[in-house]
């Protein structure tokens, strides 16, 4: 647990024998304390005043206009050369006859990976065919053919880049968290600008988005080839591309390839917001117009197309990276002749795909069956949902003074009870601190005043020192400066009240996941059929595009933060259920098998052997449910939300090119300080066990 | 050959002192087709109309609220419905840059107000008077918006109309902003399935008016001096006091239309659509499954009294 010296704290800490942990909990607790009490006579303290912000958003607004106008005419440039790759993609895909299509594809599922895989591609096609959405899934396609060599190539010279020039290592890792955290409706509007209209904007959209875990993987392959490779390389005398490219980058070739197969995903999830701009009839496009008209089962139905293009896409590409072994290509060159037979001898009699509609009997009865639910349940969703927020929401929000009321609670608050409510807790930290453990003690007490508060209202000193005291102790001065310092930037920024209602509303569905991501994580890690259960649920999750449930959620429980809070939980709970399990599977056989022959029983070895162990494997879930969660936050404000996404969204509307890049990078400032205290953590645990 | 065209262009000038002449036949007129059905409807008819002018049209999809740009760069056309009351804030800094023009009223009458579905009527008697609604907002009231009512208002980035008339009328309501359009059907479908409450900002024409039987709330008649004059309506001490201000709703186009396809141009210009043309191809299409092109074909073939003298105006 403890962080190397540092010479400030040293003299204090020796002063109180405190570790680390424990001061920095208690000057986060003095201040918050001391802003509270002051607030009478300081009322700055609480509430930042809007006198003292910067108007940001204007500045970069005209900065940017400026800077854009100046490159515009190369970029129009660039953009008509990509042009002519989409059209020609686009002509081909929905040109090719669809049984050829079907066959192909199989072929390759066959030539790759066998049986399983060929028939994944027939049926997942064939489902294709059968929704009627046929040619709107070949121009998705399309676009994802183009941008993903994009992003590829992109990716791939970035990661190149950081591996030749050590010094700028550490900026390009910065470069692509910034193009993972910054969401792409925050940049929608200088990309329209730039770009002009139509699917090439999406594809460098999509391209954006997609380029970063190409271009991390290509980093972490080639830093992972074995020196003695290296050595072998430099030795046979070849230049310096030669030995990159001949030696490094062949044996780098597995992690390349899950870059390969992660870039690919990517691409396929930017769909739908290829589609928020048009001038494509893609699958997204249609996704759009049924959410539009709140029609849950074709919407579902065109989600599932782009979720079956994601299942064959990953088990292919995902094969290929894995495995060397090639099936019989003969049998991959029958599957693809039928196909070919097959377009020839019914050229001109096959129906058009688009009226084929033998599914929407599916859809429609989608549709009524969450009719009938509503007409059932709907008191007890109700009460779900009023219970939600009167007992767990509100109170985070505006604290307990706030939404204790006759009217939810059955009793208004009174200052007394705070009094009363603080004292438990501070009691109850003291015994924690009379038993040694400190820093856990003071912080029962200051989470006992964030919930009195409520997140919206917190004073600004008590976050920015809290969050530089977090970060003292995850990873020392130099990430306490950095939190203390980003999020001040939002502070000053005029954001900071938008900024709090997104840290409330993602806090509270963080924790959510956690608790319940980590127990459906340990349950699918103690029995295998629930994890055959659970992993194509996630699997459906993570690719589906998220507005489908906004539809439901939406019926269910209107508009408003539970429903909003509800759709983040969905989206943001999976890789917490992923890293929790495989971290307590992936416990080495050894360490179990002595803890077993030491007496434990199932139960004791879980909690005191596999749970430590799979600490940091489950710390970077966290991190990946939170920075899930800030991404989530956008696509909620179509529920109504009222924080930063619904800025970016407003933004987006109004084509305000500052307020939507100001809101971006607030929303990205509070995503990258969450990540790297987490990591933080994370490191800290690994190094502990000696990993 | 110069005397020939001479002869056509005289023979053409002495038809018809209005006729443009055709520019640029070879290129297709693009027309934006954004997110709703009524738009479909209302482009789609003016398509054909184009074509049977002797032109190529195509059909484009675009985000409504991010095409401007596209169109004043030229690579889309024309948009044909164009709703004053959510119209992006880019559509002004675009016609005022030049690359955007209006090209006057589509004629499509709408109406915006405070709508609630009819089985609503039964939980506040009194109700569509507005009064009705000062006594029962508590049944209305859900846990974000205790004590007050809720009324479900547009989404935020197209203006808060629904928050401004709870003020102006001082009514117990607390407005929750939609965040899009899907939420506000969602709203409605939710409220009719469940038989719960609902009060929510709504317009016509929309297939969910019929779909759900969606009714306005009576609100005192909107005149000009309620949007300035305090003292003015029901509540002495607020503007806002009375119905929505009405809705434009409008046809724009890239500037350079004139020029290249000046009677193009000129049927835009002169199109026009009514809520009793458009409502029944709505239904057409969003209740009985047609396409916009059957159901359009099939209206523009049983109407060409309607729409073919617009087109004859500027071609002959």
């Amino acid at each position: 647990m403890m962080v190397e010296d540092h010479s400030v704290a040293a003299p204090l800490r020796r002063l109180a024998g405190l570790s680390p942990a424990s001061i920095a909990a208690m000057i986060t607790l003095i201040v918050g304390a001391l802003c509270v009490a002051l607030e009478p006579t300081l009322p700055w303290l609480v509430k930042y005043p809007a006198a003292w912000s910067i108007p940001a958003s204007d500045w970069i607004g005209s900065a940017l206009t400026w800077f854009l106008g100046l490159i515009k005419p190369a970029m129009r440039i660039i953009s008509a050369g990509l042009a002519y790759p989409m059209d020609w993609a686009h002509a081909l895909f929905t040109f090719v006859p669809w049984p050829l299509t079907i066959g192909l594809v199989t072929a390759l599922g066959w030539y790759i990976g066998g049986l399983s895989l060929a028939a994944l591609g027939l049926g997942g096609l064939i489902f294709v065919l059968a929704s009627g959405y046929w040619l709107e899934s070949m121009s998705t396609l399309s676009l994802v053919a183009v941008s993903v060599p994009l992003a590829l190539l992109t990716g791939g010279a970035t990661g190149i880049l950081a591996n030749e020039f050590p010094k700028f290592k550490n900026a390009i890792q910065t470069v692509l968290d910034v193009m993972q955290t910054v969401p792409t409706f925050a940049y929608l509007t200088p990309l329209l600008f730039l770009f002009g209209f139509g699917p090439v904007v999406g594809l460098i959209a999509s391209a954006i988005y997609a380029a970063p875990p190409m271009a991390r993987n290509v980093i972490l392959g080639l830093e992972r080839v074995e020196s003695d490779i290296k050595e072998a390389a430099i030795m046979s005398g070849g230049t310096r591309l030669q030995q990159l490219f001949l030696i490094e980058i062949p044996s780098a070739k597995t992690q390349i390839m899950v870059g390969v197969n992660q870039c690919l995903m990517a691409a396929l999830s930017m769909v739908i917001i290829a589609a928020v701009i048009g001038g494509f009839k893609d699958i997204g496009w249609e996704v759009l117009l049924t959410m539009r008209k709140a029609q849950f089962g074709p919407s579902l139905m065109a989600g599932l197309v782009i979720v079956v293009f994601a299942m064959i896409i990953d088990r292919y590409s995902g094969k290929l990276a894995t495995e060397r072994s090639r099936y019989d290509g003969r049998v991959a060159l029958a599957i693809g002749a039928v196909g070919l037979v097959a377009a020839l001898a019914f050229w001109g009699k096959l129906s058009n795909p688009s009226s084929i509609t033998l599914l929407d009997p599916v859809a429609s009865w989608l549709d009524q069956s969450l009719t009938g639910f509503l007409k059932q349940n709907g008191g007890a969703l109700d009460s779900i949902k009023n219970g939600a927020m009167f007992y767990a929401l509100l109170p985070l929000r505006i604290g307990l003074d706030g939404a204790v009321l006759p009217f939810t609670w059955g009793f208004q608050w009174t200052p007394v009870m705070s009094a009363a409510f603080i004292a438990v807790a501070a009691a109850a930290g003291l015994v924690l601190a009379l038993r040694g453990r400190v820093a856990l003690g003071i912080i029962l007490v200051i989470i006992a005043g964030v919930i009195e508060t409520g997140v919206s209202d917190l004073p600004w000193p008590f976050l920015l020192v809290g969050a530089g005291a977090l970060g003292w102790v995850s990873g020392g001065r130099k990430l306490a400066t950095f939190a203390f310092v980003m999020l001040g930037l939002v502070l000053i920024s005029g954001l900071w009240d938008r900024a709090l209602l997104s840290l409330y509303m993602s806090g509270a569905s963080v924790i959510t996941c956690a608790v319940l991501g980590g127990a459906i994580g340990l349950l699918c890690a103690i029995s295998p059929m629930a994890w055959r259960v659970v992993l194509p649920i996630c699997d459906m999750l993570q690719t589906i595009p998220l507005f489908v449930f906004l539809i439901p959620v939406l019926m269910f429980f209107q508009i408003g933060e539970f429903s909003a809070f509800l759709a983040i939980c969905l989206y943001a709970i999976v890789p917490m259920i992923r890293y929790t399990r495989h971290g307590l599977v992936t416990t080495p056989e050894e360490l179990i098998e002595a803890a077993v022959s030491s007496g434990a029983t199932e139960w004791q070895t879980m909690i005191e052997v596999r749970a430590p162990y799979a600490a940091p494997t489950i710390l970077l879930g966290l991190n990946q449910t939170i920075l899930y969660a800030f991404a989530m936050l956008v696509i909620a404000a179509l529920i109504g939300t009222t924080g930063l996404g619904q800025s970016i969204y407003g933004a987006l509307a109004g084509a305000d090119v500052g307020l939507g890049i100001t809101s971006g990078a607030a929303m990205a400032i509070l995503a990258l300080v969450a990540d790297r205290l987490v990591q933080g953590f994370a490191e800290e645990r690994r190094q502990a066990l000696g990993l | 050959m110069k005397l020939t065209y001479l002869g056509l262009a005289l023979a053409s000038l002495t038809g018809s002192v209005h006729a443009a002449d055709l520019g640029a036949t070879d290129d297709p007129i693009k027309l934006a087709v954004n997110e709703w059905t009524g738009q479909h409807v209302s482009t789609h008819v003016a398509g054909e109309m184009l074509k049977a002018a002797g032109y190529k049209v195509e059909y484009v999809t675009a985000g409504y609220m991010n095409m401007y740009q596209a169109m004043s760069d030229g690579e889309l056309h024309a948009a044909l419905e164009i709703w004053s009351s959510n119209v992006s804030d880019d559509y002004a800094k675009q016609v005022e840059a030049g690359g955007v023009t209006e090209l006057g009223d589509l004629g499509l009458d709408a109406k915006e107000g405070i709508a609630y579905p009819a089985h609503v009527a039964d939980m506040c008697p009194g109700l569509p008077a507005w009064e009705a609604l000062k006594d029962c907002a508590q049944k209305f009231a859900t846990a974000e918006t205790l004590p007050a009512g809720r009324l479900v208002d547009y989404p935020a980035d197209w203006g808060t109309p629904g928050a401004d008339r709870m003020t102006g009328l001082d009514l117990p309501f607390k407005a929750v902003p939609a965040g899009s359009e899907g939420a506000l059907i969602a709203e409605l479908r939710a409220s009719t399935e469940k038989g719960s409450p609902l009060l929510i900002t709504f317009w016509q024409p929309h297939w969910a008016m019929s779909a759900y039987d969606v009714k306005f709330v009576d609100l005192p008649v909107g005149e000009e001096a309620c949007f300035n004059d305090p003292a003015w309506g029901p509540n002495p001490n607020a503007v806002n006091d009375c119905d929505f201000a009405p809705t434009r709703i409008f046809k724009a186009s890239w500037s350079g239309l004139a020029d290249k396809w000046p009677a193009a141009a000129e049927i835009l210009t002169n199109y026009t659509m009514s809520v009793e043309d458009q409502q029944p191809l709505m239904g057409q299409i969003d209740v009985d499954g047609q396409s916009v092109e059957e159901a359009v074909a099939a209206w523009m073939a049983a109407n060409e009294a309607t729409w073919k003298p617009v087109v004859d105006a500027a071609t002959k």
